[in-house]
């Protein structure tokens, strides 16, 4: 959720990085994720909805085209965890 | 593209052109962010110059999804519906004013539960024709009618009953029906075939002593099966042999009466659920061999499923007299 009123829209949520082990990390905000690269078994079809009509038409005739079949996910389910700054100690 | 299908009541399906599925959603616990383009560690060591930062998109997001498994088409309602007003023939005597439940192909895709080729080929498995834009079936006795009319006239003619010429059944038969209806009836119980530039009909000898054994056993509840046999040979055309295995899924056999009966049964009659089949068939017998039952449940078969696999499922067998029987699971009231 966001701090702000305004909604999430052209926020930034973070940046996502690889290890040299091909590893994805998450950092959002002062969290860090570690995750895993998962080739889905089941891909995934992003449908989107055409020629709906406006209500009150008697036959909408409503398709769904498939725009994008999704193959492989990064996969964030460890809890997050705070990333805490070096804080040099007193001498 | 897809179609979803359903009415108010009706659980909800997702339809490509040829097949069907049934749709359930399903919540995720991660929540779900598309990002068109994002790359996998293997596509950014394959590019090894960008070590600069990509600004990549979250399209969208989602809490969860759309499950689908395919599904046997849901095709009863298609031809209840085209029952709703059998088509009876030119002549037919009955107020047109009052009923008009007919339906175009696109009335039928929004109201079926299935592909579009799956109604498709439904329509021309339960030989349906479009009469005046709409898909009909035919009245049983106006479909009898015609048969009896080509029936009559392979005989008189003495053709071969794979060699029936469509050009001579026209001009024949077309002063007493409408040669839509005769081409119709020849294309139900025929193979359509071309030599010579002239078309012909193989007539289906199965369908055609089947459709005779419906219009006898139509008309009682149950028959003596030898009394039936007798006259459903002689009601059959010359040179057809009538078999009773002609019949599976049409009508039943009661062996354990005496004398031995037969009634009509049709499958298309019966629920077309499997647990509401399986209930209906066990109210009808309590035990079924499986030689019995096949017909009537061979249809609820899912893609790769067998008979056998239903029956360990909805069923529970026995031994009977040393041949396996089955009966329900659950008590039947």
């Amino acid at each position: 959720e966001p701090r702000q009123r305004g909604g999430l829209a052209g926020s930034l949520l973070g940046d996502l990085h690889y290890t040299r082990e091909g590893v994805p990390v998450l950092i959002v905000g002062h969290h860090i994720l570690y995750g895993k690269v998962v080739q889905l078994e089941k891909p995934f079809a992003v449908l989107v909805k055409r020629g709906a009509g406006e209500p009150g038409l008697e036959e909408p005739h409503a398709r769904y085209t498939v725009t994008a079949l999704i193959k492989t996910k990064l996969l964030f389910k460890t809890r997050p965890k705070p990333i805490i700054t070096n804080v040099p100690k007193k001498v | 593209s897809l179609v979803i299908r359903g009415e108010k009541d009706e659980q909800a399906v997702l339809c490509s052109k040829d097949k069907t599925y049934d749709m359930k959603i399903a919540d995720t616990s991660n929540m779900l962010l598309f990002i068109p383009g994002c790359k996998t560690p293997e596509q950014l060591n394959a590019d090894q110059a960008s070590c600069n930062i990509i600004h990549s998109q979250i399209a969208g997001f989602s809490n969860n999804y759309w499950e689908l498994r395919r599904c046997r088409p849901k095709l009863k309602k298609l031809r209840k519906l085209l029952m709703e007003d059998p088509y009876e023939g030119p002549d037919s005597q009955k107020d047109r004013t009052l009923t008009f439940s007919k339906y175009t192909t696109e009335d039928l895709l929004s109201l079926i539960q299935a592909s579009e080729e799956e109604i498709l080929h439904q329509l021309q498995v339960i030989d349906a024709c479009k009469i005046e834009g709409y898909w009909r079936v035919l009245e049983f006795d106006y479909e009898m009618k015609l048969l009896n009319h080509v029936t009559q006239l392979i005989d008189s003619e003495s053709w071969p009953l794979s060699k029936v010429p469509l050009r001579t059944c026209l001009e024949e038969l077309g002063s007493l029906e409408p040669k839509e209806m005769i081409e119709h009836i020849l294309l139900s119980y025929g193979r359509k075939y071309t030599d010579n530039g002239e078309v012909y009909f193989e007539m289906h000898e199965d369908k055609i002593c089947r459709a005779i054994a419906q219009m006898l056993l139509q008309n009682a509840v149950k028959f003596n099966l030898s009394e039936f046999q007798e006259v459903w040979q002689q009601s059959v055309p010359e040179g057809m042999t009538s078999r009773l295995d002609q019949l599976k899924g049409l009508a039943l056999v009661d062996k354990t009466s005496r004398p031995e009966t037969i009634f009509l049964l049709k499958v298309e009659d019966l629920p077309e659920d499997n647990q509401e089949r399986f209930n209906s068939l066990f109210s009808i017998r309590e035990k079924w061999t499986e030689v019995d039952i096949t017909p009537y449940i061979e249809d609820l078969c899912a893609e790769k499923q067998t008979v056998g696999a239903l029956l360990t499922k909805y069923a529970r067998s026995s031994m009977q007299n040393g041949v396996k029987v089955y009966n329900s699971r659950r008590p039947i009231s």
